[in-house]
């Protein structure tokens, strides 16, 4: 029989066989099982290029958080010896001995950059990571009433046009002579307006698709808003939400320089104000390091969160799951 | 289309309102007060009593609260005859303690409580502070005063009906003799015998009301002046829409004949002359030159005011960006997914992720291992300092171009206009400049009036690093120096051109689609 089958070019599983008939597999329905987040997983690692940032933005976080826990950083150690101030990589290196704390060079105080850049990363990112999980929880509930109901609609339209023209560089400073200028104040004054703005993106996009027809469909069969809103409108929503989340934590450690750089950020040492204290170092030759630093990592760490958060939003887009 | 602009137009003006009032409330009511006297040397000299005295006294210039010292009710009344010159004498010469007050001054006293108190105000007595037994401490001397704070509706409305003032002929309180206008062919200024015609005022705050000159646009008018705040600390005592649009620089001198007929070299402009009263006769500088009390003169500078200077940088920025920042973007979106468009995405990405602040020092470390000067000098005629300032802000705004336009192209490039326009034997650059471009301009197009107006707040972090004279630092300066008066003039200054660039771009993008239409019926 395979001699037969080798003259016309076939392998005996490309012939039909006979199959038993079982009465319990009958019974099931089968569609190939499809999971929402799997899918997204696998279109996400698909990529090989996102593996490598997810493992760069891990590294980098874990680092920011571990590396200040584990290194006793004194800022002012070095204050009275005046030899080891502004100090470049090789020169660190010199006066201290070789340790990973010099290969970054020393700041003003002569203090290690390398650790100064750290610890402001892990104050800088837990910022950005707080204020994004409060104005996104905040902004995506009130988005999506804002968008359903037809009377919050016209009071909150109203409400964001006065509220986006108060200069929220007045608001801050505000809140800051209210409370000081310390790490919670912060998260206060970028959240107490912050969430109004992604609030306003969500409603946008539950005003486009409150609409369809399916959904139309779904209210016509009694369907209650409640679960329109979870089943029909959520999952709709969470590519959305997610490329969001994307702009929306890198734009807080932006800011957060940003508010530094104008003299009116945290107190504590973060990237912002590393960045704003080294200004003058800049242009001053051999100092480069301590300016360049915070800023490159600052740099970094906004790149991989943005990529990530870009790429997972397009995964989570059913619409590439095929 | 009239109608709806007009609704859209009052709603900005309401909202309008309401930001000033939230402003007020921020800068006046939340704050810390004390706040104001953190740089100030003259608060940190003084002590006792009198640091409290000066304490209100400042916070009524500021315009926190209506500040009244005994001695000024007693001045008030005396003026207007209610009580004699001795009478006055005796009665401001109140105790070290309210029992050491004479009679007189006890009885005055207790009137002046009793008038301010019904009037809601707070009468504030501080006692004697005494070193040893017959000397003051230093400062220590007793004082009487009463305040009251400036509630919001009054700041309000005085705010508002104060932001256009018209000049008129009654303006001057004092005597001025004649009050009257006169219309000359002639212009003193230019010496009395070459044609210039001006309307001249007597008794107006200005001199000039209306005259011709040889700057853009040749004729100027002093008649309605806006008022948008005065500064105390910025700029003192101007007008925050005087800081941003007088010149600054140094001084451009010119032979100049002044009222008396004395020529000498200077930098000032007489058509900008306001009244200031008893001036004349104060000082022989002004005797000298002038005839009347219109002494007070702005000078001549060389160059662009702050608002001049963030425009002509903003718009240049802006044409640049459109120009670079439109083609890029449809080509990124033509050649999507092929080495042009990772390119422009990897640039995007770049400039949306890094904090500004990052890639504008990025941008001046490259611009001056290029050779390029980095920071801005007003003296210099050079016109390359403009090129970095330039380029720092149209790349970014250029990114965000290319990134909506690209994503705006691709939308539409699987409609069926545009496959019907395929099959209907179309090229794809026809296409693509024809029908997909158009569809995708409009909300490009939407905000050319916002970019085009936003030129003129400036940027901040642009002019913080290359020292741009502009008015993007104005806010966090004011901010920085707790000038209320500012704050308050530049968020209006801020949310007026918001509306209004809001309402361009909506007549700008019914105009160019017809599709658009503000009229109700076709909504």
């Amino acid at each position: 029989m395979n001699d037969e089958l080798e003259k016309f070019g076939l392998s005996g599983e490309e012939l039909f066989s006979r199959v038993d008939h079982d009465s319990v597999d009958s019974e099931k329905i089968t569609a190939p099982k499809y999971s929402y987040w799997h899918s997204v997983f696998r279109v996400f690692f698909r990529k090989k290029i996102n593996i490598v940032i997810l493992v760069l933005l891990a590294a980098v976080i874990a680092f920011a958080y571990i590396y200040p826990m584990v290194g006793d950083y004194d800022k002012f150690a070095n204050l009275m010896d005046s030899s080891a101030k502004h100090l470049s990589p090789s020169k660190a290196i010199d006066r201290f001995g070789f340790s990973i704390h010099w290969i970054l060079g020393a700041g003003a105080a002569g203090n290690s950059t390398f650790d100064a850049v750290w610890h402001g990363a892990k104050i800088s990112i837990s910022l950005a990571l707080i204020c994004a999980a409060i104005n996104m929880t905040i902004g995506v509930i009130v988005g999506a009433i804002w968008g359903f109901s037809k009377k919050v609609d016209v009071f909150m339209t109203e409400i964001y046009n006065i509220i986006a023209n108060i200069p929220y560089l007045l608001f801050i400073s505000v809140m800051v002579m209210l409370f000081s200028a310390g790490f919670w104040t912060m998260v206060l004054a970028l959240t107490a307006t912050g969430w109004l703005s992604i609030a306003y993106f969500i409603r946008t996009q539950v005003v486009i698709i409150r609409d369809r027809e399916y959904n139309l469909a779904s209210r016509c069969l009694g369907t209650s808003t409640i679960k329109i809103a979870m089943k029909n409108i959520l999952p709709f929503m969470t590519s959305i939400i997610v490329t969001l989340i994307a702009t929306e934590i890198p734009s807080y450690i932006s800011y957060e320089v940003f508010l530094s750089y104008v003299g009116m950020g945290l107190s504590d040492m973060s990237l912002g104000r590393l960045i704003y204290e080294a200004e003058s170092a800049m242009v001053t030759p051999g100092w480069e390091f301590e300016f360049w630093s915070p800023v490159v990592l600052a740099s970094v760490i906004t790149i991989v969160l943005y990529v990530v958060g870009q790429n997972l939003g397009d995964a989570s887009d059913p619409r590439t799951h095929m | 289309m009239t109608k709806y602009l007009l609704k859209r137009l009052l709603h900005g003006l309401i909202s309008i309102i309401i930001v000033v009032a939230l402003v007020m409330i921020m800068v006046y009511s939340l704050l810390d007060r004390n706040h104001i006297f953190a740089k100030d040397t003259t608060y940190s000299h003084q002590s006792n009593n009198s640091k409290t005295v000066y304490m209100y006294y400042k916070w009524e210039e500021y315009g926190y609260l209506d500040y009244v010292p005994y001695a000024d009710y007693l001045q008030e009344m005396a003026d207007n005859g209610q009580i004699d010159e001795e009478t006055r004498n005796k009665a401001v010469a109140f105790g070290k303690t309210a029992d050491d007050d004479s009679e007189i001054a006890g009885k005055y006293v207790e009137k002046f409580t009793k008038h301010y108190e019904d009037e809601g105000y707070t009468v504030v007595r501080l006692d004697a502070k005494m070193q040893g037994k017959n000397k003051y401490a230093n400062g220590g001397q007793q004082q009487l005063f009463a305040y009251k704070d400036v509630p919001l509706l009054k700041r309000l409305w005085s705010y508002f009906t104060g932001i256009i003032t018209i000049d008129n002929i009654n303006k001057v309180e004092n005597d001025v003799g004649e009050r009257g206008l006169t219309f000359t062919l002639y212009d003193p200024v230019y010496g009395g015998d070459k044609f210039s015609p001006a309307i001249m005022g007597n008794g107006t705050k200005s001199k000039y009301l209306l005259y011709f000159d040889k700057k853009f646009p040749f004729i100027h008018q002093n008649i309605v002046s806006i008022n948008l705040g005065k500064s105390y600390t910025v700029n003192q005592g101007i007008d925050v829409f005087d800081t941003m649009t007088t010149s600054q620089g140094s001084y451009v001198k010119s032979t100049i004949t002044y009222p008396t007929g004395l020529k000498e070299e200077s930098a000032d402009d007489l058509h900008t002359a306001t009244y200031m009263a008893n001036s004349l006769h104060s000082s022989l500088v002004f005797e000298t030159r002038y005839v009347d009390d219109y002494t007070n003169v702005d000078t001549v500078k060389n160059n662009m005011s702050k608002i001049g200077y963030s425009f002509v940088i903003g718009v240049i920025a802006s044409i640049l960006a459109y120009l670079v920042g439109v083609p890029l973007g449809i080509l990124m979106a033509r050649k999507k997914d092929k080495l042009i468009d990772k390119i422009g995405t990897v640039y995007i990405v770049f400039i949306m992720a890094v904090p500004s602040l990052a890639y504008i020092f990025l941008f001046k470390a490259i611009g001056g291992k290029m050779g390029l000067p980095t920071t801005f000098d007003m003296e210099s005629s050079s016109k390359l300092m403009y090129i970095l300032p330039i380029v720092s802000l149209a790349l970014p705004s250029g990114a965000n171009l290319m990134k909506w336009l690209r994503r705006y192209m691709i939308d539409q490039m699987n409609s069926d206009y545009v496959k019907f326009a395929r099959s209907g034997g179309l090229t794809e650059g026809e296409i693509f400049s024809r029908h997909i471009l158009k569809n995708a301009a409009i909300p490009i197009v939407h905000g050319i009036p916002g970019t085009v107006l936003g030129a003129l707040v400036g940027a901040i972090i642009t002019e913080r690093v290359y020292v741009v004279p502009g008015a993007g630092n104005l806010l966090v300066e004011a901010i920085g120096k707790y000038d209320n008066g500012v704050i308050v003039g530049v968020t209006l200054f801020y949310a007026l051109l918001t509306v209004i660039s809001l309402v361009l771009g909506d007549i700008l993008i019914s105009k160019i689609d017809p599709r658009i239409s503000f009229s109700s019926k076709n909504r």
